[in-house]
C-alpha cells in the first residue's frame, strides 16, 4: 500500500485525525444533549442508508425530542413528553420492505414509532400498593380522617422505609394550606403505583439474522427486567433483581438461550438466563459502574473510580486499567469486515481511548467532552463514529479503510512477560479448610483480633504511664536533666562487674550533683559500692562507673538489680534501669 | 497490432483504443454513468457492482474500454491493480453524500500518491454526480472539498452530472477524449 504520511500536503490536512480517523462532520452547536443509550443507527427507511436516531434530552424539562439525521441533515423531529432513557430499533414484523421500528423509553412508557410516526405506547404493569397506604387514602375519601392525620401516617410509613406512590410522595411535600385541596382533587381517583424504565435493550426472538424479529428488554426502577413480545407487546417474561438495573447487555435468542448481563445501582453485576426468575450474582465491583460492554466472552465495566475492569462471565477479574480521567461514556466497537473488536471510553479530559483487550490502541482528541458515542454504519459508511458533546455538539468521524491498530500497547506498561501464568502449586486440604474457617467465622475472628489488639494497646499504655510516673525508664525525658543510662554486667560469677554508663544528652548544659545507687535483695547480692557519687557530666560524653557485685547464693537463682540516678536532696530518681542478673556459677572450692 | 488493424486505423476505419478506469465510492453512480454511455442494446439494470466489470463504448474518435470498479470498501483495494495499464481515470463523486466527501478525498489522495499514478500524467475526469438531488453540492464545492486545486501535476476536469438523464456526461467525455487523443498521438 502507499504510504500516507510522507508528503507535506497530508500533514497539513486538517481532516486527518492522527491518521486513523477522517473527520466527516463537526457541528459544535447542534444543540444535542444526550448520552450513548439514547443514540442509535439504523436503516429505518429500508433504503440502504442508515439514519442517526437520537433521543435528545433537551434541557431536561422541555425541548425533549426524537431526532433523525440523514447524513448531516436533520430530517425529522418528534416531540417527547417525558425524559427519554433509551432508544432502540427493532424489527417487529415480517413485512416488506424491512423497516425497523424505533422504540423510545421514557418514564413508565415505551413509545414505538413506525416510519417515524407514533405507532404504539406500552405502559409498564403497575405495582402493588402498600395496603396501609391504600387504606389511609380510602379513609380520607370516606372522610373518616382529615388531611393532617393522613400526612402524619404517610410520613410515618416513609420513615419506616415503605415505598410510596408518587401521589403520596407529592402530598408529603406540600405546604400545610395546600393539603386539603390536593386531597380533594385526587382522593376519588384510584391510587396507582408506577415504576419507570431505566434501561433498554433488544433481543432477537427466534432467528439470529440481521433483520430478524426482536423482543424489547426493559430494566425498571422496581428492580425488574421485562421482556416484551414485539408483535403483541405483552410481557413474555419478568425477572427480578436485587437492585435497580442501570445497564443491560443482551445476547442470545429468546426462544433458544439468552443471557442478560445487568449492571445495577448497588455496584454489582448480575446475570439473567433463560428460564430463571431471579438473578445470579456475578461480580461485586468496588465502585459504581458507569458503563458496561461485552467483549466476546468477557465483560468490560467502566467504574466511577476511573478504572476500566474486565471480568469473565464467571466473575473472575482479568485486568484493571487506571484511566487518566473519569469516564463519561462507553461504546463497543465491532468492525466486522476488519475483524476488529474493541471498547471505546470517552473521558472527561476531552479524549476518547480505544482499548483492544487491555491495550490502549488509539486516542481521539476532541474539542469538547464527549457524553454520548455510537460506532456503526451511518449513511453508507460501516465504520462511522458518532459522538455528542457536553456543549451539545455533534461529531462524526469515519475510520479510514487503511487504518490498522497496533496490537501492542500505545503507552508504556508492564512487560508482556508479566502476563505469563506462574506455576502455582495446588492448594492443600489444610489451606482449603483454613480458608473455609476464615470465610465462615470472618466476623468473630476479626472481632477477636480487634479485641486483643485493644487489650495489647491498653496494657502498653498502662505500662508506659506507670514507667513515666516512677521514672522507671533509662532515658530521662525531663528537659532539665536529659540523661541516658545503660548498664552492663560482666563475668560469670559469683563476682560480677557491673558497669553503669551515663551520658548527658543535652546540647550545652552540664549536670551536677548526681549520684548512683542500687536497689537489690541483700540476701542474694552484695554490691561493693552501693553509693557512687557522679562528677560533673559534660554534655555528649559517656562516663562509665564500675562496681563489683557478689552473688551470695549457690542455688542457681538470680534476681534483678535496679539502678537509680538521683539528684542530691531529692528522693524521686531521675532515671532507673533494671538489670537482670545472670545466674551465677557456683564457687569452686579448691 | 496487426497490419490490417493499422491500415484500417490509418484510413480512419478503426478507432484508437483507450483504457479508462472508473472509480469512486460505492453508490456514486459509476455503473449508471457507463450504462448511459453504452449503446442502446447493451444497456442493463443497475445493481451494485461486485469486484469489477469491463464495459466497452465508443465516441466519435475513440474506442473506450472501461473498468467499472466496485466502490465498496472491501473491493477498493482492487483499484490499484489497474493503475498501470489505464490511459485515463474517471472519478465519480456522489455530490449529495456530504458525509463521505472526506472518504472520497482520502481515496483520491491514496490514488494520487500511488507510484503507478504519481509519475504518470494520467488525466482525471471528475463527475460530481447526482446533481439532480435536492441536497447535492455544486461541482465547485465538490472540487473544493476534494482539494482539487492542489492537483497540479496532471490534467483534470470536473463537471456536474446526472447519470440517469445523461446530463453533463457528454461534456466530461468530450474533455477526456480530447486529452486521451493528444496523449495517444504523442506515443
Ligand atoms: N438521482 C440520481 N440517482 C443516481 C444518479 N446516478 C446514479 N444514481 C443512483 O444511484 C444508485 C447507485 O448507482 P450505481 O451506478 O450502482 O453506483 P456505483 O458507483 O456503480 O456503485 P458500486 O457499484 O457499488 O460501486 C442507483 O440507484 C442509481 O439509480 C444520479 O445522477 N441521480
Ligand atoms: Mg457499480
Amino acid at each position: 500500500m502507499t504510504s500516507q504520511s510522507t508528503t507535506s500536503k497530508d500533514s497539513i490536512d486538517a481532516t486527518r485525525d492522527d491518521g486513523k480517523w477522517l473527520s466527516a462532520f463537526y457541528d459544535p452547536v447542534a444543540s444535542l444533549y444526550t448520552f450513548s443509550q439514547c443514540i442509535t443507527l439504523s436503516d429505518i427507511n429500508a433504503d440502504g442508508d442508515n439514519k442517526l436516531i437520537i433521543a435528545d434530552l433537551g434541557t431536561g424539562s422541555y425541548q425533549m425530542k426524537l431526532k433523525v439525521y440523514k447524513g448531516t441533515n436533520l430530517v425529522s423531529e418528534n416531540t417527547l413528553i417525558d425524559l427519554p432513557t433509551g432508544v432502540a430499533t427493532f424489527y417487529m414484523d415480517q413485512n416488506e420492505p424491512r423497516t425497523p421500528a424505533v422504540a423510545v423509553a421514557s418514564g413508565p412508557y415505551m413509545y414505538v414509532y413506525k416510519n417515524l410516526r407514533p405507532y404504539f405506547k406500552f405502559t409498564l404493569p403497575s405495582l402493588e400498593i402498600n395496603p396501609l397506604e391504600q387504606d389511609v387514602w380510602n379513609q380520607v375519601r370516606d372522610e373518616r380522617i382529615d388531611v393532617g392525620v393522613l400526612r402524619e401516617m404517610l410520613e410515618g410509613m416513609r420513615a419506616e422505609g415503605t415505598s410510596l406512590t408518587v401521589r403520596s410522595l407529592r402530598f408529603i411535600q406540600l405546604q400545610a394550606e395546600d393539603l386539603e385541596a390536593f386531597a380533594n382533587q385526587y382522593k376519588h381517583t384510584p391510587l396507582k403505583k408506577q415504576t419507570v424504565i431505566t434501561s433498554l435493550g433488544t433481543m432477537k426472538k427466534s432467528l439470529a439474522e440481521e433483520d430478524a424479529i426482536s423482543c424489547l428488554v426493559l430494566g425498571t426502577e422496581s428492580k425488574q427486567v421485562y421482556i416484551l413480545d414485539p408483535e403483541a407487546f405483552t410481557v413474555l417474561s419478568t425477572m427480578n433483581l436485587p437492585s435497580v438495573p442501570v445497564f443491560l447487555n443482551v445476547s442470545g435468542l429468546y426462544d433458544v438461550e439468552f443471557r442478560i448481563i445487568v449492571a445495577c445501582r448497588n455496584g454489582n453485576i448480575y446475570m439473567l438466563k433463560r428460564g430463571t426468575k431471579n438473578a445470579r450474582s456475578c461480580i461485586e465491583l468496588n465502585s459504581q459502574p458507569v458503563g458496561l460492554e461485552r467483549m466476546g466472552k468477557n465483560i468490560v465495566v467502566g467504574c466511577m473510580d476511573e478504572t476500566l475492569q474486565c471480568y469473565t462471565t464467571k466473575g473472575k477479574k482479568l485486568w484493571t486499567i487506571k484511566l487518566p480521567a473519569s469516564i463519561t461514556s462507553m461504546e463497543n466497537v465491532d468492525h466486522k469486515s476488519k475483524g476488529f473488536k474493541a471498547v471505546m471510553v470517552a473521558l472527561s479530559n476531552c479524549e476518547v481511548h480505544i482499548y483492544k483487550d487491555k491495550y490502549l490502541v488509539n486516542i481521539i482528541k476532541t474539542e469538547d467532552i464527549v457524553t454520548g458515542m455510537k460506532f456503526g454504519r451511518f449513511g453508507r459508511e460501516d465504520a462511522s463514529l458518532i459522538m455528542t458533546t457536553k456543549g451539545g455538539g455533534l461529531i462524526v468521524k469515519i475510520l479510514k479503510r487503511t487504518a490498522v491498530f497496533e496490537e501492542k500497547d500505545a503507552t508504556a506498561g508492564p512487560p508482556v512477560s508479566q502476563n505469563i501464568k506462574l506455576n502455582v502449586p495446588k492448594k492443600t486440604k489444610l489451606f482449603v479448610d483454613q480458608t473455609m474457617r476464615e470465610r465462615e467465622h470472618c466476623v468473630s475472628m476479626h472481632r477477636m483480633f480487634q479485641h486483643d489488639l485493644y487489650r495489647l494497646r491498653l496494657d502498653a499504655a498502662r505500662s508506659y504511664v506507670k514507667a513515666l510516673e516512677t521514672s522507671m525508664n533509662p532515658v530521662s525525658t525531663n528537659t532539665t536533666e536529659p540523661l541516658k543510662l545503660s548498664a552492663q554486667v560482666q563475668g560469670i560469677g559469683p563476682t560480677f562487674k557491673l558497669t553503669v554508663n551515663l551520658q548527658n544528652t543535652s546540647i550545652s548544659t552540664a549536670s551536677f550533683n548526681l549520684l548512683i545507687t542500687f536497689q537489690f535483695d541483700d540476701r542474694l547480692y552484695n554490691i561493693h559500692k552501693t553509693y557512687i557519687p557522679v562528677p560533673m557530666l559534660v554534655p555528649g560524653l559517656s562516663y562509665a562507673f564500675e562496681t563489683f557485685v557478689d552473688c551470695l547464693s549457690d542455688k542457681g537463682i538470680s534476681d534483678t538489680i535496679k539502678v537509680f540516678v538521683l539528684r542530691q536532696g531529692r528522693s524521686v530518681p531521675i532515671i532507673t534501669a533494671m538489670i537482670s542478673m545472670p545466674v551465677s556459677e557456683t564457687m569452686v572450692v579448691v | 497490432m496487426g497490419f490490417l488493424d493499422r491500415l484500417a486505423q490509418m484510413l480512419g476505419l478503426k478507432k484508437k483504443d483507450a483504457k479508462v478506469l472508473v472509480v469512486g465510492l460505492d453508490n456514486s453512480g459509476k455503473s449508471t454513468i457507463l450504462n448511459h454511455l453504452k449503446p442502446e442494446e447493451a444497456k442493463t439494470d443497475i445493481v451494485a457492482t461486485v469486484g469489477f466489470k469491463q464495459e466497452v463504448f465508443q465516441t466519435k474518435t475513440l474506442q473506450f474500454t472501461a473498468f467499472d470498479m466496485s466502490g465498496q470498501g472491501r473491493y477498493r483495494s482492487l483499484w490499484e491493480h489497474y493503475y498501470k495499464e489505464c490511459n485515463g481515470i474517471i472519478f465519480v463523486i456522489d455530490s449529495s453524500d456530504k458525509l463521505r466527501m472526506v472518504v472520497a478525498k482520502d481515496e483520491l489522495d491514496t490514488l494520487l500518491q500511488h507510484p503507478d499514478i504519481k509519475d504518470k500524467r494520467t488525466p482525471i475526469l471528475f463527475f460530481a454526480n447526482k446533481m439532480d438531488l435536492r441536497d447535492a453540492l455544486s461541482s465547485v464545492k465538490c472540487s473544493q472539498l476534494l482539494g482539487l486545486d492542489m492537483v497540479k501535476d496532471r490534467a483534470w476536469h470536473i463537471c456536474a452530472s446526472n447519470a440517469i438523464s445523461g446530463e453533463g456526461l457528454a461534456e466530461g467525455i468530450d474533455w477526456l477524449t480530447e486529452q486521451l487523443q493528444s496523449m495517444l498521438k504523442g506515443k
